[in-house]
């Protein structure tokens, strides 16, 4: 089968296009799936992490994937983050150091996970941090990565990719799975397979729930992020399955996708010029905790 | 009230990442025979690094379904631990009592809202 991919941003059409993707190959087995990219004329560095989360779900099937015909300038973004060259495509050298590269991990690998935080928040190149600064941001991405270890079922991992932005001064980073989506831990919940995505979905980010059956309370992951993005800036970016959330500029918005993007993606944005973006509301700091 | 125990959470977890739940469940287990027998244990978070929702919800959220919220205030307190780690500590904490005192009610309301509207594929 040949795929001809669009254009693919990290916005609603992106994971739209990634989710017709996903269901146009669902199906191979014990095939040959060639991705051309020749008519994308860009690619969000950062959703490399659902596409190949998609791709690793299609050769997890014995079948063949080769990327072919990726325009110069989208090789050159894909290449330097090492996306590529799990195809056959030889890395390029990231001169400026701003991508936090392509890698797929394994739900068991939070020492791995934190060592490629590490290694490449530190580089030269990325954004100057504050201690405090940088432990906000690890603590985000470990929610984020703990959710979908909690919660995704995925046999094949996650798959991570960063990028930042200098000149806008913006870092984003997305974890993508390759598993059953928010929906399907929603609807096992609640015993009722008829629950839509985006009614998951706002269940998941509303407070006090949790899928946990049982004496563990939980369910908070996700809400931190919403809450902490809403308190400090940022953005962030769900798709699960149908489902689209998106928090930006102070607004939040759910959407239906047309298309079902297999698993969940997680993206952040943070705002690398102000401080405060990264850090918590010191408010309840001094409460009585207990 | 006698002295209380420190107990030092990176010494528990073996390390400065405090992320899983399987190690929140550690903590838990060796703190709850403690708290249950009335023992005041000081948690001190010294040399932790990374600290996180899934981890705090084992270790201590679900103390909250398992002893009085009066006997933890009592038997519990931190030290070693920085402001956005506390503000973290207590989201979770305000979710566990929450979540032990009204899930079910929760749960209905939901249950109503989510309904049946499904035509996803």
């Amino acid at each position: 089968m040949i795929y001809r991919l669009p254009t693919v941003r990290s916005t609603f059409n992106g994971f739209e296009h990634l989710g017709r993707f996903a269901s146009r190959t669902k199906d191979l087995f014990f095939d040959e799936l060639i991705l051309d990219m020749s008519e994308v004329n860009f690619f969000d560095a950062n959703m490399a992490a659902p596409l190949g989360a998609i791709l690793a779900r299609v050769a997890d099937a014995f079948n063949s994937v080769d990327i072919d015909a990726v325009p110069g300038k989208v090789a050159r973004i894909l290449r330097k983050n090492r996306f590529l060259t799990r195809y056959g495509y030889e890395p390029l050298r990231d001169g400026h150091r701003t991508a936090m590269p392509f890698r797929r991990l394994r739900l068991s690998g939070q020492s791995a996970f934190e060592d490629y935080v590490d290694q490449w928040l530190e580089r030269e190149g990325m954004p100057e941090m504050s201690r405090r600064a940088r432990k906000a941001f690890k603590r985000k991405v470990f929610e984020i990565y703990q959710n979908a270890v909690i919660h995704s079922e995925s046999d094949i991992g996650v798959f991570v990719c960063g990028q930042f932005f200098p000149k806008k001064k913006r870092l984003d980073f997305t974890i993508a799975d390759a598993g059953i989506g928010i929906r399907e831990t929603v609807r096992r919940y609640f015993e009722n397979d008829r629950i839509g995505s985006v009614r998951s979905l706002r269940w998941a980010l509303a407070p006090h729930h949790t899928t946990k059956r049982g004496r563990l309370p939980g369910g908070l992951g996700l809400q931190l992020l919403k809450d902490f993005t809403r308190l400090n800036g940022g953005k962030i970016q769900i798709a699960s399955r149908f489902g689209f959330y998106e928090y930006s500029d102070g607004a939040e918005n759910f959407r239906k996708m047309s298309a079902d993007f297999p698993g969940t993606a997680v993206t952040i944005e943070v705002n690398t010029a102000d401080e405060s973006t990264y850090v918590l509301s010191d408010e309840t700091a001094r409460d009585e905790i207990f | 009230m006698t002295q209380p125990m420190i107990v030092r959470v990176h010494d528990i977890v073996g390390g400065p990442l405090c992320v899983s739940t399987e190690d929140g469940q550690r903590l838990h287990d060796k703190i709850f025979p403690l708290l249950n027998a009335g023992t005041p244990l000081v948690l001190s978070f010294d040399r932790v690094d990374t600290l996180i929702s899934a981890f705090l919800n084992a270790a201590i959220g679900q103390l909250y379904g398992e002893l009085p919220e009066e006997c933890l205030r009592d038997l519990l307190s931190v030290r070693d631990m920085n402001d956005d780690d506390r503000v973290i500590l207590k989201r979770v904490v305000d979710n566990a009592k929450l979540y032990f005192k009204h899930r079910e009610e929760f749960d209905r309301a939901w249950r109503e809202e989510l309904g049946d509207e499904e035509d996803e594929e």
